[in-house]
Formats: structure tokens, C-alpha cells, sequence
């Protein structure tokens, strides 16, 4: 009744929707904070300037367009955030992440079961990898709502190929910022800090596991987890983890945040499953972001509808148990 | 005093206090929009009217406790006047809050999470609703004659049981311990616990007294 098919709203829009709505706007906007910046406005607001900011406008990559799916508007996406770093509301990450943070510089470290551990800053990581390109991607949160946004960012593969691990390297385990002094969420424990999260190492070199620097054709802002972020789009969004400082490669299984703050509602997997309900809520729908009052829910797809690359991955693994 | 005592007393000023609530949702969606509202204002009205239901169930409830401290203070006493309204109140916004979720997430929804896979937070608060119903119907003045003073004050001692539901389907709304339920239940479990010594010492003095209810 209530619950509408995924048709709607995967059948392609117009090609001139896809191409004004999230490619020329944000590009021409980026470049006019730029030019803000360099007129000398950027210390009045710090956060628009700040972050990673190589390699913008990036290409589309054309296996993820956004013709596709119709991407959620651009005020939800960095303005509907769950950053618990930054506060528990929603709303609350926009404010607190951005009352002077730092997130430029930033060096991010590749480290552990690798025969090129280093450090870098993001900007010249990204130099290094080759650039970056624009994937859409659907993202479902474990608290059955959901976005489609156009991410900019690299390839996890291509970072894991930089650190070369070593043959007993199983797991990467990802590590974000610790810094209570900005952080209110830190100050406060409301989760145990700093955020970690883990992915097994055939998960990170799966096609579809992407870093992201920035959305929307521009540099993350704070909220969404400047200045690089994970982004599994089979996975609930807490598998996302913001704002990495560290990668480290392991033989075991790492432990991750909510893991460690709630077992029995979420696992290490966290990939989206229909038919895993959570403890409190059923996962079989979700509510759409920025549908208005009477959007009703869609079906939530198995693997958030990315089966036909990762189904692979979990072959034999019993699901329910490995939520 | 005297006029915030006869403020208390009117029946129109307590029915502004419990409407006006319900409004406030227009503001973040219509007037100044917030995109952190915006993005799923139904949720946002979920929330806001569980909140005012919560709120309104645990505000009623210090009427008694207060009354019984405080027997003499006209502000007790005007409170009292109002118990049946505010309490009546507590069941309208659960019953919004039941309308939002059944527009947001369908009776099939309502019916997997309590029968199909019983989520004890979604029992929880169908069990707190179902007992304000019931309170609510009971309160129409030719009900409450026909079922008679002590049993209906028997019946209507279930409101404690819809408000331990209620404050535990809050906090299990949450993936974080909510601490603005402390401030909505503690007064009242604090009133509580100082009613229940004072009528303690009370029949200890008054040995054959009945016990104030
Ligand atoms: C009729 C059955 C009820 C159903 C199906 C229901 C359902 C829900 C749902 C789905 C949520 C939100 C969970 C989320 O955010 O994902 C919620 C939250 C809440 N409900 Fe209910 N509820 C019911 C009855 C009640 C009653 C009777 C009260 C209070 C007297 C109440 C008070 C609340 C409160 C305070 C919240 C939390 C709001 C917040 O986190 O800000 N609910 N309820």
C-alpha cells in the first residue's frame, strides 16, 4: 500500500535533469567560493574553503551516473547528518562541525601488514592516486532512510594497491580523528571515540568501495566527514566512517564503534539486507529523503541494490548471523 | 500569585498551553524551513508529537503527588481542576504520533513490527496507547458515574503503567540513551517517591485514617 516499488525513481530522468541538477551548479558554485577565497572571504567562513580540494571539477565516472537514480537535494545531503562527533541530531553536525575544526591540512596514514607504510597529506594523495571522478551511489542508513548522492572521491582499490599489503594483511582497519577539543561528541563519550571501522580486504578492493573528498562537485564539507570518507553504498551508512586519519592492515578482524557500543544491533557486515530486521525496527523499507510528508516508503533492496557486485563476497556466509 | 493562580484556573489558558505544542512543527517545516527537519518532516512530527505525549503523560501525573504535599497551595489545587483535560491531552498526541507513523510507514509496517517480528519498543508504546485509550474513553463524565469513584480510580492507576511504557519506548527510539528523558520523568518519579513517604508518616499518625489517594 504504502510501499512503493523502486521503479519510480530508478528509471532514468532527463538527461538535462542529470546534467544541470548536480554537474554544472555545484561546479559553477565551487569555483565561486574560490573565488571568494582568494578575495580574502575565506576566513569568514572557514569551513568553505577548507578540506581536500584536488582534483575538482572531477569526470563522471560513467558506470555510476547520475541518470540513473535521481540524487537527493544537495541541503539534505550536508544538512541531515549523523556524525555523532558533532552531536546526536540530525542538524546537529552542519552547526558543530563547523565552529573551527580543522580539516585542512590533513594527513591520512597507511599502516600495519604493508610493504609501503606512509603518511599523507590528502591533497597530494589524491595527486598520487590519479585524480578523482563522480559516482552516484545510493546510501541507505540502519535507521531505514535513504539518499542517492553523487559522491567525488577515488577507488578504496587503488589506496590498497598504493600501501601493497602483505600476503597476511585479511582486514583494513580504519580509524577517524580524535580531537576533544573540537569535538563535542569526544568530550561528552557519547560513543567510544575515536570511530573505528573495518572491512575485509576482498570488501575494500570490491569495485564499488570508494573514498570519497568531496559531494555534490565539491570538497566535503565538515559535517559529511571532511576531508576523505568511506563510502560503501551495499553497507548501512555507519560503515562510512568519517574523517580518516589512519588505515591500518590487519590480520584479524577488527572491531568497529557501534559494534562495540550495541553487538546485537550491529554487526561488522552492516550490509543492507531487507530480510535482517534490526532488534527495534524492520529494515524491509525505508523512507526517502527529502520525499515530503506523504513520500510513504520503497522497498530496501538486497545489498541497497548493488548485489551484482558484492553477492559474490558473501557466498556461504549466513547472513543473518553476520549482520 | 493570585493572578498566576487564577491564570491556572482557566480552562482556555490550559487549552492554549496543550494546542499550541501541536503547531510548533508548521515553524521548521513552513515558516524558517531546517533542512535537518525538512528531510524527513514526518518523522520530525513523529517525534515531536511522542515527545508532547510524554510530556503531558508526566505532567499530569504530578497533579496528585503535588496535591497530596502541597494540600493547601491554590496552585495544587487549580493544577487538579485541570487533571482530566491535560490527561486527555497526553492520549490526543499519542494518537497524532500513531497518525504519523501509520501515514509514514503503513499498517503493514505496524503489523510486522508488533506480530511478525515483535519489536518489544513497538509493544511497548502500542500498550501505552492502548492503556490512554482506555483511560480517555473512561473519562467521559457518564462513564466515569457508571463505573464508579473506586474502581475507576482502580482503572485509571494504569496511567503509571502507560507512563514506565512510555519512558522506555523513548528511550528505545534511540540508538543513544535520550537524556531529555530524565528531565520529562525524574521530576515526577521524585514527587513520586516523596507522595509515598508522605502518606506513609501520614497513616502512621492517622492510624485509621484511610490512605489518601
Ligand atoms: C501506538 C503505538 C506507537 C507506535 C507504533 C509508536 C512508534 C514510534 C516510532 C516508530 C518511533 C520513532 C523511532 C525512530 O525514530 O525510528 C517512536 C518514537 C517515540 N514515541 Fe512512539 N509509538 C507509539 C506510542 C507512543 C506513545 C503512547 C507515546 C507516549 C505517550 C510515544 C512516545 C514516543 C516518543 C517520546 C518517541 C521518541 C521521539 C524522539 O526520539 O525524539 N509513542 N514511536
Amino acid at each position: 500500500m504504502l510501499i512503493r516499488s523502486p521503479k519510480s525513481w530508478e528509471i532514468p530522468t532527463s538527461a538535462v535533469t542529470s546534467a544541470s541538477l548536480y554537474h554544472d551548479r555545484p561546479r559553477r558554485d565551487f569555483l565561486r567560493t574560490l573565488g571568494l577565497g582568494l578575495a580574502g572571504a575565506a576566513l569568514l567562513r572557514p569551513s568553505a574553503l577548507l578540506a581536500a580540494t584536488a582534483g575538482f571539477p572531477a569526470k563522471g565516472n560513467p558506470l555510476y551516473p547520475g541518470s540513473a537514480l535521481k540524487p537527493t537535494p544537495e541541503e539534505y545531503v550536508t544538512g541531515y547528518n549523523n556524525f555523532y562527533e558533532f552531536g546526536t541530531d540530525k542538524g546537529d553536525p552542519k552547526e558543530l562541525a563547523n565552529q573551527g575544526w580543522k580539516t585542512d591540512p590533513w594527513t591520512i596514514e597507511l599502516a600495519g601488514l604493508v610493504r609501503s607504510p606512509a603518511k599523507f597529506d590528502v591533497n597530494e594523495l589524491v595527486k598520487k592516486i590519479g585524480g578523482i571522478e563522480e559516482r552516484v551511489y545510493r546510501h541507505r542508513c540502519v535507521e531505514a532512510w535513504s539518499m542517492v548522492i553523487p559522491w567525488d572521491g577515488f577507488a578504496l582499490a587503488k589506496l590498497v594497491a598504493l600501501a601493497d599489503p602483505k600476503p597476511e594483511a585479511k582486514f583494513l582497519k580504519l580509524t577517524s580523528f580524535n580531537d576533544p577539543k573540537s569535538s563535542i561528541g569526544q568530550r561528552d563519550h557519547n560513543l567510544n571515540y575515536p570511530y573505528v571501522e573495518g572491512l575485509r580486504l576482498d570488501e575494500a578492493t570490491n569495485e564499488l568501495a570508494f573514498l570519497a573528498t568531496g559531494v555534490y562537485g565539491k570538497p566535503l564539507p565538515n559535517q559529511n566527514g571532511a576531508p576523505i570518507r568511506l563510502v560503501t553504498p551495499w553497507k548501512y551508512g555507519f560503515k562510512g566512517i568519517k574523517s580518516i586519519v589512519r588505515i591500518e592492515f590487519t590480520a584479524t578482524q577488527p572491531t568497529n564503534t557501534w559494534n562495540i557500543m550495541a553487538p546485537s544491533e550491529y554487526g561488522f557486515y552492516a550490509n543492507v539486507n531487507p530480510t535482517v530486521d534490526h532488534p527495534r525496527w524492520s529494515q524491509a523499507s525505508e523512507r526517502i529523503i527529502g520525499g515530503g510528508i506523504f513520500s510513504g516508503r520503497q522497498a530496501t533492496l538486497m545489498f541497497n541494490g548493488y548485489d551484482k557486485q558484492v553477492a559474490g563476497l558473501y557466498k556461504g556466509l549466513d547472513l543473518a548471523k553476520n549482520y | 500569585m493570585a493572578f498566576f493562580e487564577k491564570l491556572l484556573r482557566s480552562k482556555i489558558f490550559v487549552w492554549t498551553l496543550l494546542v499550541l505544542p501541536g503547531l510548533w512543527p508548521l515553524w521548521p517545516i513552513f515558516v524558517v524551513p531546517d533542512p535537518s527537519v525538512g528531510a524527513d518532516p514526518l518523522k520530525f512530527i513523529l517525534h515531536h508529537f511522542g515527545f508532547v505525549a510524554c510530556v503531558l503523560l508526566a505532567v499530569v501525573l504530578t497533579f496528585t503527588p503535588l496535591r497530596v504535599l502541597w494540600p493547601k497551595s491554590k496552585l495544587a489545587q487549580a493544577l487538579n481542576r485541570h487533571r482530566r483535560l491535560v490527561g486527555v491531552g497526553a492520549f490526543a498526541y499519542a494518537l497524532l504520533h500513531l497518525i504519523a507513523y501509520l501515514l509514514g510507514n503503513g499498517l503493514s509496517t505496524l503489523v510486522h513490527d508488533a506480530y511478525v517480528v515483535p519489536k518489544p519498543f513497538i509493544l511497548a508504546g502500542l500498550t501505552a496507547f492502548t492503556i490512554l485509550l482506555v483511560l480517555a474513553i473512561t473519562s467521559l463524565h457518564a462513564l466515569v458515574r457508571w463505573i464508579g469513584g473506586r474502581r475507576w480510580k482502580n482503572l485509571h492507576r494504569l496511567a503509571y503503567l502507560a507512563a514506565a511504557l512510555a519512558a522506555y519506548h523513548q528511550i528505545y527510539a534511540r540508538k543513544l540513551f535520550p537524556v531529555q528523558v530524565l528531565w520529562i520523568f525524574g521530576p515526577l518519579a521524585l514527587l513520586e517517591i516523596a507522595r509515598i513517604v508522605r502518606q506513609r508518616a501520614n497513616a502512621a499518625a492517622r492510624p485509621k485514617a484511610a490512605a489518601a489517594g
